[in-house]
């Protein structure tokens, strides 16, 4: 088999037309005889809604429509449990500052603009919970009093072993209290789009998104109608990370153009965007972890607390894998984790790039960089020993499936990194001096590693469709691939072309990828959970072995037949069944395959101000098989960059429920002079057998080990441990000053 | 209304405006520039990127009526018929463009920068990128691309 276009990097199909500018957004979508809608958003994070009152709106010259909670045919949706209200009426609840009481629509976006203010809307506001640790108790207010007694929706166990035995047989104990930080994904195109009657008239919305046909499963029944009379047609999508996996305009544009008969334009400003949408979720977590002086692990005992804000979005999947990760990628024989997902009226939470797993690194990861301190032991050292290999037992009692290459990732980070295996032991590089005499230096490392596709008995399922237009000769001219597959940035659409263009072993420039409309192309399931690579690969590898024997056989016929068409639907359980958690034990086979990375930061602390540099970075990840490179990279980039945020800068701040981040300026993401001064990716490629051509899933993974690694490493230069973060320059310079002087 | 009149990618325009109108709304919605990207509306994040008689401007918070006279160069400016600009181009090689939003911001801020300073160090890069925000992609290929087309374009005798 040829590999002149796989692990090649071609240029992204749709690299020219943005760097020219010509390619079209949502917001670049306009249509004749277009109306404009604002939202009127929840002005208290709990109160029961008493009037709304829209006469002085629809008086305004210009204003076509208030839409209120009696213009939805069924008044509620979401992602998983349809727990939210579309527009809230009058005597219910809403239940955090995203819940929408109205939507005003108008001729022109400046009147849309000034009614949503005239728009007088009366509240009794209730008890507000806003932290989780509070709404658990049973004298709590309750934010979904129609879904039982308790705040708290779901709870998993993990019993493994005799977790009892484990910490007694352990020479060390490492026992910590963590807060992870809510994050804002900063998708840079804010959500907008544009819902109209096609000629077929289906009711459409062109907007970003990341999984359409999911969109259109809530969309349909909102609206009661059958999910052929639905339409989503997703452009170049401006970013999404997780934020778009929950719709947060599609519907309201699909209702307005359902009611009006007109098209209906809605763009949300920053500000919507950063108090109105959805957060990574903030962990409340104890963590306790045992081991021996030779660094064998023998037990963890971990209970995490998960806000959920006003509606459960996807906290339930979230915390289903982020507690099947809470131990690592290291063999931990015994152990008991308990995991909470509790409602509150913060900010909703939801999916964001790792989907749990980056909660679960953080702390993982700071246990293993504490375990290695309290050891005096190496810290790669200390993880070697612990680290998976094929057929490890995890944390719910599975066996890891073939292809685990953590260890290789770990130990090509480190001796890239300077570290020598001397003796069967690892053994650190000299820092360096600091640039100063009031800085000092750190070094750490930290691992991660996540789940590809969905998980715990769910169906995971891609369908991909290929087209072959053939010369008289039955020579390949022409490839269309048909796929769902959205491409939020990262590259799906070129890395299906080239799998295809491998598969039949024609030129990249032949295969042309198709946009996702919902009527053209087929449900390739979501763009999340880094399985657009492997599962729609799969599929697609399939479609076009399918599309060749049926070529071979018209050449056989000589039909002169010179289109060819195949449709391959890939199902994830085909290669391993997963199951649901073990309501007692928590045993499971929770994931069907996985990716892995491991990272070191080389960062020095200013002791005058606290603040934290990132010198030298170090980032591995085993990808199975890189088919873009370059697209690789951008992935390994990237993702350290959102974690540089996460760890150092990146903070979303409530009081009792409301946002004090508002703008961007408010909301630090880094820039380019914030990152890692020298950065080194290193991609390995250890095949999963299961994966096309031996790929694996590569976005998520690679913003995993960065907050721990960065943070460890600011324990290795001042000697503090960061186990609240952001570390930013003042919480450093605290923890610094608590501790007395910074050690030398 | 007053009548906004410049000079947008080399040929003269006129436009109505209100006295409050900013420039990127006047550029997106009355004269079709779609490439000038609107994300952050308080001049943090610099998709909306446009040069102003050479210099890099964010046209979210730049009132429109201040172009009065002006050259405005936008994204659009930079490429004509099918051949890309040399830093477009250098964009496409270096793999920097990912999602998309931020990246004609990035070209614009890059090609300020380049228009002043043909042969800019490591840091001075970053320095002229350090007011454009992406979320995808750590930046590294998007400095990689401004080396990129600084070699390329010193090659081919300098700026265009």
């Amino acid at each position: 088999m040829s590999t002149r276009v796989l692990g090649r990097n071609v240029p992204k199909k749709d690299a020219a037309t943005k760097v020219r500018g010509s390619r079209r957004f949502p917001q670049d979508f306009d249509r004749e005889g277009e109306l404009h809608a604002k939202v009127v958003w929840s002005e208290f994070p709990h109160a029961r809604v008493v009037k709304v009152d829209a006469s002085k709106a629809e008086a305004l010259p210009g204003v076509v429509k208030v839409l209120t909670a009696a213009d939805v045919p069924v008044n509620k949706y979401g992602i998983i449990i349809d727990d939210q209200p579309v527009l809230v009426r009058e005597g219910d609840k809403v239940r955090w500052l995203g819940d929408r009481i109205a939507i005003v629509v108008a001729e022109s976006e400046a009147a849309a603009r000034e009614a949503r203010r005239l728009v007088e809307v009366q509240y009794d506001p209730l008890p507000v919970v806003s932290d989780p640790r509070e709404a658990m108790k049973p004298e709590a207010p309750l934010v979904h009093d129609e879904r039982g007694d308790s705040n708290v929706f779901r709870h998993i166990k993990v019993r493994k072993g005799d977790w009892e035995k484990g910490f007694a047989e352990a020479d060390v104990v490492v026992e910590s209290y963590y807060h992870t930080p809510y994050v804002e994904h900063v998708y840079m195109q804010p959500d907008a789009g544009i819902g109209y009657i096609d000629e077929e008239v289906r009711v459409t919305v062109i907007s970003s998104a990341q999984w359409p046909d999911h969109d259109l499963r809530q969309i349909a029944p909102m609206l009661d109608l059958p999910q052929e009379q639905v339409r989503e047609i997703v452009p170049a999508i401006g970013g999404a990370f997780g934020g778009r996996e929950d719709m947060h305009i599609q519907h309201l544009l699909a209702l307005c153009a359902y009611v009006l008969q007109r098209p209906v334009k809605m763009v949300f400003d920053r500000s919507e965007v950063m108090t109105r949408t959805g957060k990574r979720h903030p962990w409340y977590v104890k963590y306790r972890t045992g081991a021996k002086k030779d660094g064998t692990l023998t037990a963890v005992e971990i209970e995490i607390v998960a806000d959920s804000g006003g509606h459960a979005s996807t906290t339930v999947p979230v915390i289903e894998a982020g507690t099947s990760f809470s131990a690592g990628p290291y063999v931990v024989p015994n152990a008991k984790v308990d995991s909470y997902a509790v409602y509150t009226n913060n900010a909703v939470t939801m999916a964001m790039r790792g989907f749990g797993a980056t909660q679960a690194a953080f702390i993982y990861e700071m246990q293993m960089s504490k375990l290695a301190d309290a050891l005096g032991m190496d810290p790669v050292e200390l993880r070697m020993k612990n680290l998976f290999e094929d057929g490890s037992i995890a944390l719910t009692g599975h066996a890891m499936p073939p292809g685990v290459g953590i260890k290789e990732a770990l130990r090509e980070a480190a001796l890239a990194a300077g570290w020598k295996e001397e003796n069967g032991h690892w053994v650190r590089p000299e820092l360096g001096p600091p640039s100063a005499p009031h800085k000092r230096r750190g070094l750490a490392v930290a691992c991660g590693l996540k789940n590809v596709g969905y998980s715990f008995g769910s169906d995971d399922k891609a369908t991909v469709g290929v087209q072959l237009a053939l010369d008289q000769s039955g020579q390949i001219e022409r490839v269309t691939v048909l796929s769902g597959a959205c491409d939020v940035g990262m590259g799906a659409q070129t890395v299906l072309a080239q799998m295809a263009a491998e598969a039949l072993d024609v030129d990249y420039d032949q295969v042309r990828v198709s946009l996702v409309d919902t009527v053209k192309v087929p449900d390739s399931g979501s763009c999340s959970a880094s399985r657009l690579v492997w599962i729609s690969g799969n599929a697609l590898v399939r479609a076009c072995q399918e599309a060749l024997q049926k070529r071979d056989q018209i050449l056989i016929a000589e039909s002169g037949e010179t289109f060819v068409e195949a449709e391959h639907e890939f199902h994830g359980r085909s290669v391993h069944e997963t199951h649901p958690y073990d309501p007692e034990t928590g045993m499971t086979v929770p994931h069907f395959a996985y990716g892995y990375a491991a990272q070191i930061a080389l960062v020095e602390v200013d002791t005058e101000t606290g603040e934290t540099e990132i010198l030298k970075f170090w980032a591995a990840q085993d990808v199975g098989k890189a088919v873009n490179p370059g697209m690789v990279k951008g992935q390994s980039a990237g993702g350290v960059h959102m974690g540089v945020g996460y760890a150092l800068t990146e903070e979303y701040i409530q009081q009792e429920g409301v946002p004090k981040t508002r703008y961007l300026a408010d909301y630090y993401v880094p820039t380019v002079m914030d990152m890692p001064h020298e950065f080194t990716s290193i991609t390995v490629e250890v095949p999963d057998p299961s994966g096309p051509y031996g790929a694996k899933g590569v976005g998520e993974m690679t913003t995993l080990p960065t907050a721990p690694v960065v943070i460890s490493a600011i324990h290795d230069a001042v000697g503090v441990w960061i186990d609240e973060f952001p570390a930013t320059a003042e919480r450093v310079w605290w923890a610094t000053r608590q501790q007395g002087q910074p050690r030398e | 209304m007053p009548t906004l009149n410049m000079v947008l990618n080399g040929k003269e325009v006129s436009v109505d405006v209100e006295p409050g109108d900013l420039l990127v709304h006047v550029l997106r919605d009355k004269l079709g520039q779609i490439g000038t990207k609107l994300s952050c509306g308080e001049g943090e994040c610099g998709a909306c990127t446009v040069l102003v008689d050479g210099l890099a401007m964010t046209s979210c918070i730049y009132p429109a009526l201040k172009a009065q006279g002006r050259r405005v160069t936008t994204i659009e400016g930079l490429s004509e018929g099918r051949a890309l600009h040399p830093i477009q181009q250098a964009f496409v090689d270096a793999t920097a463009p990912q999602c998309g939003y931020c990246i004609p911001g990035m070209v614009m801020s890059a090609k300020a920068l380049l228009d002043h300073n043909p042969h800019p160090s490591e840091e001075e890069i970053k320095e002229g990128l350090s007011g454009n925000i992406c979320r995808c992609t750590g930046y590294y290929q998007i400095v990689e691309a401004v080396k990129l087309a600084a070699e390329r374009m010193a090659g081919e005798g300098g700026t265009q």
